[in-house]
């Protein structure tokens, strides 16, 4: 367990909220087909994607979790964000009412998650600006004010997309890395499997395909 | 002559008796050599808890059997020349098959453990449908579960003869037992005939549990057990007393499951540390993952009926929900689920009996017949991908011959297509098997592609209950 050591990988959940046209899909789509070509796109499609990265020299394994944005599943979003390390809020930059539910699912998952979780709400579309509803400084003091990041993308254009996802590791690497450090160093390294962020020590075999870290 | 023979023969029997006890000397010397290497090993963790003292014990059993044996030094020998996965797993799969190994014996003896505690409380569940008409006071509760913990009585008696009846069991292979080293080794039954008892006791279970398995109507008519129940039922005067009983009685069942999971939780966690114990080559992080899953395919196996049968007492009220959607939305199509039109085929002219998706409702409904959670899992697993490929097909036919777009579909279309083929799937147990993965798929898998598919599962399936209760919560609001 010696801190800083490059022979680390993190696990990340992220999970993907928005209401239904707001283009998380092809969002998280173009994220991963940029630069990988289809190769990580596992056969659950979009639902369910993931990306390795290389940050700093540090791995990381990104899992990302798309929701359905329909109403009625609304009440079902536990189930898929506990455990969550990161939270991509999307809503329509053209609609208002797509921005007033990313502030209900903050207000949720604050309230659930408290401030371990790191949030990032993304004003898709910029593309269609000329039809904007949604201010850029309306939502950015939204964003200061609960504790989130704000970017604006564009699915289409394939703008901003890989700097969010970017920026979001890093976060959750820091969130990651001050809680170990809070841990003490591997005092009781037993518990912190349970929230989701793992800590494996590096693998001189190859680990089967599918297979996810394990820690004790 | 008669008397020389006569000394011959006490001598013959004073030199059998000494060698004996020669022998048993002897082997109590390397019993205590061994106990002292197993302290040795443990030396480092300071003061000793009773599991720390268990587990000491226990390694001393596997150092014993393998002074005894000789196969785990050659396969150690192999492991070291050639670490390989198809290696472990076979190395693991030798192990479970030798039935004196410690490490199969100690899973024997926590799977008999288990089994005795879901055996009454099953077995009392049965199916009372002889009895039903009797009940009529019952309307609030659906007649076509027969499971539906009701009987007020069955709380005394049951916690009475979990206690009497795991007695009653063990106590016959303890007889066997002739000479108990240990307190510990007590519940072992490495005798011939505990092995018996307990394989025809699995077979009766596996008789209670497919009594158990959901038919739309209640008709097997062979149950007697009942009748002393049926009086107490009566002999309750008041409702509201009796309503009382049963909610004391439904938080006892609940207990009950929760002290069974954690059971075998920490059976499962004892039995891969002695396995890693035994093998120290397993020990590496993959490696360890593929023992597990050995382990816990060979631990829930023949007890997997049973468990869930527990289960599925505790959320017996999800499944009633469920088959009520099951039934008022029998002829839904998938456009009444909300799967948008380009994601199933139109054409109504299709023969009978079959369904969009259909590949993936046969899939799931052979979810029921896995038992071990990790295959239950692959199922899931199986059944989202299956629903992926055929949602890829219908969305080609419609576009028809230009080129297939490569817009994958995102959970807004996944969730409903699967609500979709819950509910076509007809099968309530599904509701509980999924609550039963969710408390025993480790939270390793959780994060991956396994977790996402067994959330989407359980969100599906929570969809479907929700659909009786307000059908203007569906998309389009003709239905009934």
């Amino acid at each position: 367990m010696a801190a800083a050591n490059s022979g680390k990988t993190y696990s990340f959940k992220v999970v993907l909220l928005g209401e239904g046209c707001v283009g998380k899909t092809s969002l998280v789509l173009r994220y991963c087909e940029n630069k990988f070509n289809d190769k990580h796109i596992t056969t659950l499609q979009a639902s369910f994607l993931t990306k390795k990265l290389n940050i700093t020299g540090k791995r990381v394994n990104l899992a990302i979790w798309d929701t359905a944005g329909q109403e009625r599943f609304h009440a079902l979003g536990p189930i898929y964000y506990r455990d969550s390390n990161g939270a991509i809020l999307v809503y329509d930059i053209t609609d208002e009412d797509s921005f007033q539910k990313v502030k209900n699912w903050v207000k949720e998952l604050r309230k659930m998650l408290g401030n371990e979780i790191c949030l990032c709400i993304v004003g898709n579309k910029i593309d269609l600006d000329k039809d904007r509803h949604v201010s850029v400084e309306e939502a950015e003091s939204y964003a200061e004010s609960v504790g989130a990041k704000h970017y604006h993308t564009s699915a289409k254009l394939n703008k901003g997309i890989e700097e969010l996802f970017l920026d979001l590791c890093k976060r959750m690497m820091e969130t990651a890395q001050a809680e170990e450090r809070l841990k003490g160093n591997g005092a009781s390294q037993s518990a912190s499997s349970r929230r989701g962020v793992q800590i494996v020590d590096d693998e001189p075999q190859a680990t089967p395909a599918g297979g996810c870290c394990s820690s004790g | 002559m008669t008397l020389s023979l006569q000394r011959q023969m006490m001598e013959n029997l004073i030199i059998a008796k000494a060698r004996q006890d020669a022998l048993q000397r002897k082997m109590e010397d390397r019993r205590l050599r061994l106990q002292e290497e197993a302290n040795r090993r443990f030396a480092a963790s300071g003061a000793m808890t009773p599991e720390e003292r268990e587990q000491r014990i226990l390694y001393t059993n596997v150092l014993e059997y393998e002074q005894d044996h000789d196969w785990p030094k050659q396969w150690k020998a192999k492991m070291k020349k050639n670490p390989d996965v198809s290696l472990v797993s076979n190395l693991v799969s030798y192990l479970l098959s030798r039935s004196d190994h410690p490490v199969v014996k100690l899973l024997r003896k926590h799977q008999y453990r288990v089994y005795n505690r879901l055996y009454p409380i099953v077995s009392k569940g049965l199916p009372k449908s002889p009895a039903m008409p009797l009940r009529p006071c019952h309307s609030i509760h659906n007649p076509l579960h027969p499971d539906t913990p009701k009987r007020p009585v069955r709380t005394a008696c049951s916690t009475q003869s979990v206690k009497s009846f795991s007695t009653d069991l063990i106590s016959p292979s303890r007889s066997h037992n002739l000479t108990p080293k240990y307190e510990e080794e007590e519940a072992e039954d490495p005798s011939e005939q505990g092995t018996m008892d307990r394989e025809n006791s699995f077979e009766d279970l596996e008789q209670f549990v497919t009594q158990m398995d959901w038919v739309p109507p209640p008709s097997s008519t062979d149950d007697t057990a009942s009748d002393s129940d049926l009086v107490c039922d009566f002999s309750v005067p008041l409702e509201r007393d009796e309503s009382h009983v049963q909610e004391l009685e439904k938080r006892a069942v609940k207990e009950h499951l929760k002290a069974v999971v954690k059971d075998i939780h920490i059976a499962i966690d004892q039995l891969l540390s002695l396995c890693l114990l035994s093998f120290e080559c397993l020990n590496t992080a993959s490696f360890k993952d593929l023992c597990l899953a050995s382990i816990e395919e060979a631990f829930f196996t023949p007890l997997w009926s049973a468990l869930v049968a527990l289960f599925r007492k505790v959320y017996v009220e999800r499944e009633q929900a469920y088959e009520t959607s099951v039934k008022l939305y029998s002829d839904a199509s998938p456009r009444d689920i909300g799967i948008p039109l380009k994601l199933f085929p139109q054409n109504t002219g299709s023969p009978q009996g079959s369904y969009p998706y259909g590949s993936a409702i046969q899939e799931l409904k052979l979810l029921i017949h896995d038992r071990c959670p990790q295959r239950k899992l692959e199922c899931i697993v199986r059944t989202l991908r299956l629903i992926c490929a055929c949602a890829e097909d219908y969305r080609c036919l419609h576009e028809g011959d230009t080129t297939p777009k490569t817009a994958a579909i995102g959970a807004d279309d996944l969730l409903p297509i699967l609500s979709y083929v819950a509910l076509r799937c007809q099968c309530p147990q599904l509701v509980s098997e999924c609550a039963a993965l969710e408390e025993f798929i480790h939270e390793g898998y959780l994060i991956g592609e396994e977790g996402y598919c067994l959330t989407s599962m359980q969100s599906a399936l929570a969809y479907v209950e929700s659909l009786h209760t307000g059908v203007a919560q569906l998309p389009v609001g003709k239905l009934i």
